[in-house]
């Protein structure tokens, strides 16, 4: 079912209907065709034709790339430095925990992980772009090494991902900051059920490494709304513990946790330089990826 | 409040289930899978409101509701002591009902019982009414609904047993009209009696009015002994052409005891002709029979006595007999009719004990006024009638007396009017039926007596007999036709006459012209007619206390008027009660003994005399349990039995007299069903009932 967005010129698609179609690699070509090549830019500085800023010659530094025409200027040696638009490395760190496999709408939020995961692998493969793919869940369960040949690769493993274990974020986001030698692209798709202060403290490492990490918090509509309306034992997936729940007399003090929850996590990755985007699994997927594209642009010029 | 049956309080765990489905059950169903309890877990404990109700009265409903069922089943009741706290406000109408029976002349009972209405009516408060009604067979009000104690104790203290039986029925309705009546809260009738089996027969169709509570107040003795005479039985013989009469007694022995040479007397006229001994088993009856003896004259008096014991009045028991007065008739024939033209007729009506006949055979010319006044019925068969003899007939039959005319061939009667017009049809021309089929008797008037034996199947067949020539007749306007032949001629016709009636046989009584004479039912068809006509009924030898006396004569007297006559009955105590026409005509027998009826004026019929006796049944002095009398008239146990009485109401009769759990359980029910209609209301809402 195609529904018409009040934003001009995208087509946002209701994601159960994209989650009918088998073929991941159908469904990113579907969502990101249509969005202006380009827009994604290297993280690196280098020899490239568009300036980017000169800086003061030091030592070590190579002389061709000393403005001479600035020096004569001002007698000073700066270096011409150009935005290096060269290919970068994209990983996608998806969480595929047992508490990804919730869905109340008809799509889990895995299966929605995995179709943005799948757009945004296309979407940069597209920019020729080096795509990887890391899952885990308390461990590494899936790792698939950035590479521009690996576009299929990243698909096929993605379309096979189950959920099947607890998930935790420290332990596998630490041992991957060991693994990306190579900065780059990093986006952590997830439903972050630990402390803003946990979860930061996990992605830490990577984001030392100088990798710019954008982070998919997904949600599924029932887990921001909480709209069960009959008294029941809820069961926790990931530990199996159960307890009884009237949700008319919590869903208030329930909603009011999450917001903080998500603030917290806004703000803090605010703090940090990371970019932050609340997933609802309810909404179209092309809405979430414009939105993000938007974000990435603007902030983009801001550098 | 006690309970019947405490260990259905347990029950009242369950009050615990509606929470326990709200926060157990319902939740176990419904699992709800969720990625994790991380921000649930932080919402205090006590916020996920497991214990919180939240409809309050729709619990309280469904708590009450099962409360209520609990304590249904736990029976619930209010011992005496507490109903008589509780109830010990407002006035009562008490009804007093003490037993008079003979039976309760036993021993001390009637004391016994006059101390307990005593201490009954000591009860009574200044704001209370009482009424005293003694009672046996019948009931008797003995003081109405007064508050006077002295008053209430006096009419006590008159009382004293009778000699009838014990009848619960008539008392308990006559109390529970005077309470009825009463327009005082508390209505209470206190039925003091020896309780005996005999007198009650089940419910009675009697029912206290609701409210009223019967009390019963048992004046039993746990152990008795009472040996009582049995009816006697009479035969009947001729000895030296003298009426003779053989008496067979008996006791019974209702003790738990044997009774061994027990004198048995047999009286008769007051004088002891005979004296024997008898012994008896317990429970059980012994006979004697005495030797014949010759009643001297009508009414003869007789007695069976033994010797007195506990309770004397069904020691002695009386009868009377009678010699054997036949009835007399006279068989009319025509001058020169041939010898054997009576024949049938006069053997069927030789042979008969029950009554006797006494036959005279003259002819019509001679049927005088003497010879009528001895006679009790006329026959005239197949004679001519003249005009001075129909009127001679007329004045007879006015009189009482019986006329059957037997047409036949040659039976005329004037056409007379005034006293001679007697006859049920004016006679018409001979019917010959020789030719073709003979005419039977088709239907006949089984409603009147003469008729009435045969009326059974197999009991007499009249159509087997053919007439071949009987006589037209015309009824007149009061004539009866009893029976017709086939072709729907009358062939029996009656009218009454004054006093007597008229049959009028349209055929004749010998084979000329029927064969009836030689069927089997010809002698009791002449029997039926001749002692219909003769007004003849056996005389029982007693009566039963309780019984009514007739003040009407029971057998005519020929030629006597049968018009009412004062009558002046002398009771066995001695008292006089005119029966003069004017109040009622019938006297019920109430004592033992001999009561002697006694005509007043010239024409006034012979003393009569007529033995009363008791109901023996009341002999028999077993008990029973008052509570069947109170479940009988109260639908249910539920008399109290006040303190110092031998009767204890058990719990379960308490509980079941109150029948609290009913309400209880109604109470539960309707409850049930608001609890129902607010839920469902509750559920269209919401999910969560509670």
């Amino acid at each position: 079912m195609l529904t018409t967005s009040i934003t001009p010129g995208a087509r946002f698609v209701d994601p159960v209907v994209l989650s009918r179609i088998g073929n991941l690699e159908l469904v990113a070509r579907y969502v990101v065709d249509g969005f202006i090549n380009g827009m994604h830019r290297s993280p690196y500085f280098g020899a490239s034709v568009d300036f980017a800023e000169h800086r003061g010659y030091v030592a070590g530094d190579d002389i061709r790339r000393v403005d001479w025409r600035l020096y004569a200027r001002t007698d000073r040696f700066y270096i011409k430095e150009y935005e290096a638009d060269t290919n970068s490395n994209f990983s996608t760190l998806l969480d595929v925990s047992r508490s990804m496999g919730f869905g109340s709408r008809g799509v889990t939020k895995l299966e929605y992980a995995k179709m943005l995961a799948g757009c945004l692998t296309y979407l940069v493969h597209k920019q020729r772009d080096r795509v990887g793919l890391v899952a885990f869940d308390s461990d590494i369960v899936e790792h698939v090494p950035p590479s521009a040949k690996h576009m299929d690769v990243v698909l096929h493993t993605l379309d096979k991902l189950k959920p099947s274990a607890p998930g935790s974020l420290r332990a596998p986001l630490h041992k991957m900051a060991e693994h990306f030698g190579r900065r780059g692209l990093l986006v952590l798709i997830s439903d972050l059920y630990e402390e803003p202060d946990a979860v930061l403290e996990a992605i830490g490492p990577l984001r030392f490494r100088g990798n710019d990490i954008v982070v998919f918090h997904m949600l599924d509509p029932a887990e921001l709304d909480f709209t069960f309306d009959s008294p029941s034992a809820f069961e926790d997936l990931e530990t199996g513990e159960q307890i009884p729940i009237v949700p008319e007399a919590l869903a208030d003090q329930y909603r009011s946790l999450v917001r903080a929850h998500i603030d917290g996590l806004q703000e803090r990755f605010s703090a940090n330089r990371i970019d932050y985007t609340v997933v609802n699994t309810s909404q179209p997927l092309d809405h979430a990826l414009f939105s993000y594209l938007t974000t990435r642009e603007r902030l983009t010029r801001v550098r | 409040m006690s309970f019947l049956t405490p260990l259905f309080l347990v029950g009242l765990a369950g009050l615990a289930i509606p929470v326990i489905i709200h926060l157990i059950q319902r939740e176990r169903k419904n699992v709800v899978h969720f990625p994790s309890l991380m921000f649930l877990q932080r919402i205090p404990y006590q916020s996920v409101q497991r214990r919180r109700i939240r409809n309050w009265p729709l619990l309280l409903l469904r708590l009450a509701a099962l409360a209520l069922i609990v304590a249904a089943f736990a029976r619930p009741f209010f011992r005496r002591a507490e109903l008589a706290q509780a109830a010990a406000q407002g006035a009562r109408e008490v009804v007093v009902l003490i037993d008079k029976s003979y039976s309760m002349a036993y021993g001390d009972r009637w004391s016994r019982a006059v101390a307990q209405a005593h201490d009954q009516i000591g009860k009574i408060g200044p704001t209370d009414r009482a009424s005293v009604v003694f009672f046996s067979s019948g009931a008797d009000v003995a003081l109405r609904s007064t508050p006077d104690r002295g008053r209430l104790n006096a009419a006590v203290n008159v009382g004293k047993p009778g000699s009838g039986a014990t009848r619960y029925g008539p008392a308990l309705k006559l109390a529970g009209s005077i309470a009825s009546e009463s327009a005082l809260p508390r209505r209470d009738v206190v039925l003091i009696s020896d309780f005996q089996r005999a007198g009650w027969q089940g419910a009675e169709g009697v029912r206290l009015p609701d409210g009223v509570t019967l009390i019963p107040i048992a004046i039993g003795d746990s152990d008795t002994s009472n040996v009582s005479v049995t009816p006697v039985s009479l035969q009947r013989s001729t000895f030296s052409e003298q009426d003779r009469v053989t008496v067979t007694g008996g006791v019974t022995n209702h003790g738990s005891k044997p009774v061994s040479n027990l004198e048995v007397s047999l009286e008769v006229d007051g004088r002891v002709v005979e004296t024997t001994r008898v012994s008896a088993e317990p429970n059980s009856s012994a006979s004697v029979t005495f030797a014949p003896f010759t009643p001297a004259g009508r009414d003869t008096r007789g007695a069976i006595r033994i010797a007195n014991d506990a309770l004397p009045l069904d020691n002695a028991f009386f009868f009377t007999v009678s010699p054997k007065e036949p009835v007399r008739i006279v068989i009319a024939q025509r001058p020169g009719a041939a010898a054997d033209s009576n024949l049938y007729l006069a053997r069927a009506l030789a042979i008969g004990e029950a009554p006797p006949f006494d036959i005279t055979t003259r002819s019509v010319e001679t049927l005088t006024p003497d010879v009528l006044q001895r006679a009790s019925v006329v026959i005239v068969n197949d004679a001519p009638i003249a005009q001075f003899t129909a009127e001679r007939l007329g004045g007879f039959v006015a009189k009482g007396g019986g006329v059957l005319i037997a047409l036949g061939d040659h039976g005329t009667w004037p056409a007379a009017t005034g006293p001679g017009d007697i006859l049920p049809a004016v006679p018409g021309q001979p019917v010959d039926r020789t030719t073709g089929p003979a005419a039977r008797l088709g239907a006949l008037e089984y409603g009147n007596p003469i008729f009435e034996p045969f009326r059974a199947p197999r009991t007499g067949d009249f159509s087997g007999a053919r007439f071949y020539s009987y006589r037209a007749a015309t009824p007149v306007k009061d004539a009866q036709i009893l029976a017709r032949y086939d072709d729907g001629a009358p062939a029996l016709l009656e009218r009454r006459v004054g006093n007597g009636r008229v049959l009028l046989w349209t055929s004749s009584f010998d084979l000329r012209g029927n064969e009836l004479p030689l069927k089997s039912v010809f002698l009791p068809f002449i029997h039926r007619m001749v002692t219909t006509l003769a007004s003849y009924a056996e005389r029982p030898s007693w009566l039963s206390v309780g019984d009514v006396l007739e003040a009407a004569p029971g057998a005519p007297v020929p030629g006597a008027s049968r018009q009412v006559v004062p009558r002046v009955v002398l009771t066995p105590s001695g008292e006089r009660v005119t029966l003069d026409g004017e109040g009622p005509d019938v006297l019920e027998l109430a004592e033992q003994g001999f009561y002697e009826v006694r005509g007043q004026g010239r024409d006034a019929a012979p003393p009569r005399t007529v033995a009363s006796n008791i109901d023996l049944a009341e002999s028999d002095l077993t008990a029973m349990d008052p509570q069947e009398v109170v479940a009988g008239v109260m639908g249910r146990a539920g008399g109290a039995a006040p303190a110092g009485t031998n009767l204890t109401a058990t719990d379960l009769e308490q509980e079941r007299a109150q029948r609290i759990w009913w309400y209880l359980l109604f109470a539960g029910v309707v409850v049930l069903g608001l609890e129902t209609l607010i839920g469902n209301r509750v559920s269209r809402k919401g999910p969560i009932p509670l």
